[in-house]
């Protein structure tokens, strides 16, 4: 009964697709993500629809957020997206029970023609995400907290291994140290600072693997009620998406409310992918 | 949802995953009735395997006063009372829902999901007892007012809920002695299994960004000696061991001889349904309706087999095993008042006697001119 919901409702949404989002051309540096920049006003924007993940549990209730408002922009090599949706409350996570505000653009890497799976692509039918959390914001403008920051008031005798005496123990390397922190010892990239976005690869839910960081940024402000993220991306990545001035692909979306306790497959998604095309800076013909 | 076998239960239940029992299951019994929470093995876990960054609050290895005490707060009561009616049948078979069978579509588990401030009191409720003391009160026996100390690991679940929860799979369970463990290198943080298991032993790491867990000592255990905590535990209260399923129990396995043969030690909250593998000898004096909730309908049954412990040598020479070696004891013996421990390969670690000789003392000591007293 679910799938039948499912299959309805996914045929609803390819229904109004209509045209989808369309990237304008213009003359600027890209690379640096500009939220209030000019060139916004003259980009469409379109709505996008988003719904409570309803394929696997642990799954939300409802959809946080139903509504995204996204704009697109590119200029030949740098395309970049402006995502804006109302979110009462602010949230970058870091102490216990924390969790971010977030947000998630897809494209597809082996067909621009035929996209895979919207839910985070499929078996050898991978897509490639650009993932910006709050968090991952702070780190990069701020640096990632420290516990001190988290919990000022926290008092802790002391960590064995940053004991230091008038010289006569011999001090202990950073590398040292995090062989105690698991996760930093076995390079997980969730344990350094982010620089704003995160890349990955994924091919199915639960599978997604962090890319090394190729300049993809991610930067914007929470004001009034209101996020509005701009992500922007180079338009080629080798072993990824490609995109193609004058061309056609596919974007899908996620968004996680922290406020609300979402994070990883608790999340809003799209139920099917957006047509995304990249003008190329000539006036329509006639 | 497969169909799983619950030994505990006595019957099958519902789990996300294929019933796939390891080759052997990590297990500790605890005997409440020696327990006096001098957090010996607290230490001994913190110094070992949390004295890191953003494992400051964590405890790993925990003990709480029973029934207020609890860590995090009311982590028991918080997910019991979502459960709904929890009732044996006579024949000992659990007829109210799991954690798993109770959860709603959106969920894999029954559970509340803890927040900051609840991991902040470690020690809440520390030697308060069950109902109030009035003024002029006098202890009556049986004692009107109770207390028992509850020693807690992760539990190294048969059927763990925080492996079932996690969208990453990054939590596995170990094929050749059924240690749970987080894969620090794949773990996202989520924190789905610090919300889903059921006992809370799934921590965050604000740090690391990561959740971690008890992981059972396995570098000891995989040369043959107890976890860190069972070592140091100076009640020499606990025996870590590998426990079979009832149908391939074996007498002379020291943990399968309390847990099956003699069942004296209980699974605790079993009717959550994650199959746990710390095992309790309830403690005698505590109120049976509370003993009967946390350890099932056998309970008080433990309780009665323990008081009639003067007349089991075997049960006597084994609880005096325990605590005796640092070594993991396969099998053990106990014959002509001698009490033995072996490991793996049958190679005796221990031997002590089942009665400890008496010596008597003159109270006039000759040589030193003085007399002896008892005072330490």
């Amino acid at each position: 009964m679910r799938l039948l919901l499912l299959v309805t409702l996914i045929f609803t949404c390819a229904n109004a697709w209509g045209e989808g989002l369309v990237s304008r051309k213009i003359d600027a540096d890209l690379s640096r993500p500009d939220e209030s920049a000019s060139y916004w006003s003259g980009a469409r924007a379109e709505t996008i629809q988003l719904m409570g993940q309803p394929m696997i549990a642990p799954r939300p209730k409802t959809s946080a957020v139903s509504g995204l408002s996204v704009q697109s922009v590119h200029n030949g090599k740098w395309i970049a997206f402006r995502l804006s949706w109302k979110d009462p409350s602010y949230n970058e996570a870091g102490k216990l029970g924390e969790f971010s505000d977030a947000v998630a653009i897809e494209f597809p890497v082996k067909s621009n023609e035929t996209p895979p799976p919207v839910f985070m692509g499929g078996k050898d039918d991978p897509v490639h995400v650009f993932h910006w959390r709050a968090q991952y914001q702070r780190d990069a403008e701020k640096g990632k907290p420290t516990m001190k920051e988290l919990y000022p008031n926290m008092s802790v005798d002391a960590y064995p291994l940053e004991f230091v005496d008038s010289g006569k123990i011999r001090g202990i390397s950073e590398e040292s140290r995090e062989a105690f922190s698991p996760a930093k010892a076995q390079g997980n990239p969730q344990s350094y600072a982010k620089t704003g976005v995160d890349e990955l690869l994924a091919e199915g839910f639960g599978t997604s693997s962090v890319l090394p960081s190729d300049d993809a940024q991610g930067r914007g402000r929470w004001r009034t009620g209101e996020w509005s993220i701009v992500i922007a991306r180079k338009l080629t990545r080798d072993g990824a998406s490609k995109l193609e001035q004058g061309k056609s692909s596919f974007v899908g979306f996620a968004l996680w409310d922290g406020g609300s306790d979402e994070v990883g497959s608790r999340k809003s998604v799209t139920m099917s992918w957006t047509p995304l095309s990249l003008d190329d800076g000539q006036a329509p013909k006639p | 949802m497969a169909k799983v076998k619950n030994w505990q239960l006595k019957r099958d239940m519902d789990f996300p995953y294929e019933e796939k029992r390891p080759k052997r299951q990590w297990a500790i019994i605890f005997d409440l009735n020696k327990c006096i929470a001098c957090q010996t093995c607290s230490l001994a876990c913190k110094t070992t395997w949390t004295s890191g960054k953003g494992q400051e609050y964590m405890f790993w290895n925990n003990v709480e006063t029973k029934p207020y005490g609890s860590y995090p707060l009311a982590w028991d009561v918080r997910v019991l009372e979502k459960l709904g009616h929890q009732d044996w049948a006579k024949n000992g078979e659990y007829q109210g829902k799991t954690i798993f069978e109770g959860a709603e579509v959106t969920e894999k588990a029954v559970h509340f999901n803890p927040k900051d401030e609840d991991w902040m009191y470690p020690n809440a409720s520390e030697d308060d007892c069950a109902g109030n003391v009035p003024a002029g009160d006098h202890i009556q026996l049986p004692h009107d007012k109770w207390f028992f100390y509850l020693p807690r690991t992760c539990a190294h679940c048969t059927y763990p809920a925080c492996l079932a929860a996690c969208p990453r799979k990054a939590i596995y369970k170990r094929e050749e002695d059924g240690i749970v463990l987080i894969d620090q290198a794949r773990c996202k943080g989520y924190g789905e299994c610090v919300r889903a298991c059921p006992y809370k032993k799934s921590m965050y790491n604000p740090h690391t960004r990561t959740s971690e867990k008890c992981v059972g000592c396995y570098p000891a255990v995989e040369q043959g000696l107890q976890p860190m905590c069972v070592q140091n535990c100076i009640g020499k209260i606990r025996i870590m061991g590998f426990i079979n399923p009832p149908w391939k129990a074996r007498e002379d396995n020291p943990v399968d001889y309390l847990v099956h043969k003699k069942g004296i030690a209980l699974p605790y909250y079993p009717q959550l349904g994650t199959e746990p593998n710390i095992y309790y000898i309830p403690p005698v004096h505590a109120d049976p309706a509370y003993l009967t909730q946390m350890f099932g309908p056998n309970a008080m049954d433990a309780v009665a087999k323990y008081r009639a412990l003067a007349k089991d040598g075997v049960t006597q020479g084994l609880f005096m095993l325990m605590g005796s070696t640092d070594r993991i004891m396969h099998r053990f013996s106990v014959k002509e008042g001698q009490a033995r421990g072996f490991d793996e390969a049958g190679t005796e670690v221990v031997s002590v006697p089942v009665t400890e000789p008496l010596h008597v003392r003159a109270d006039w000591d000759p040589k030193l001119g003085a007399v002896r007293n008892n005072t330490p």
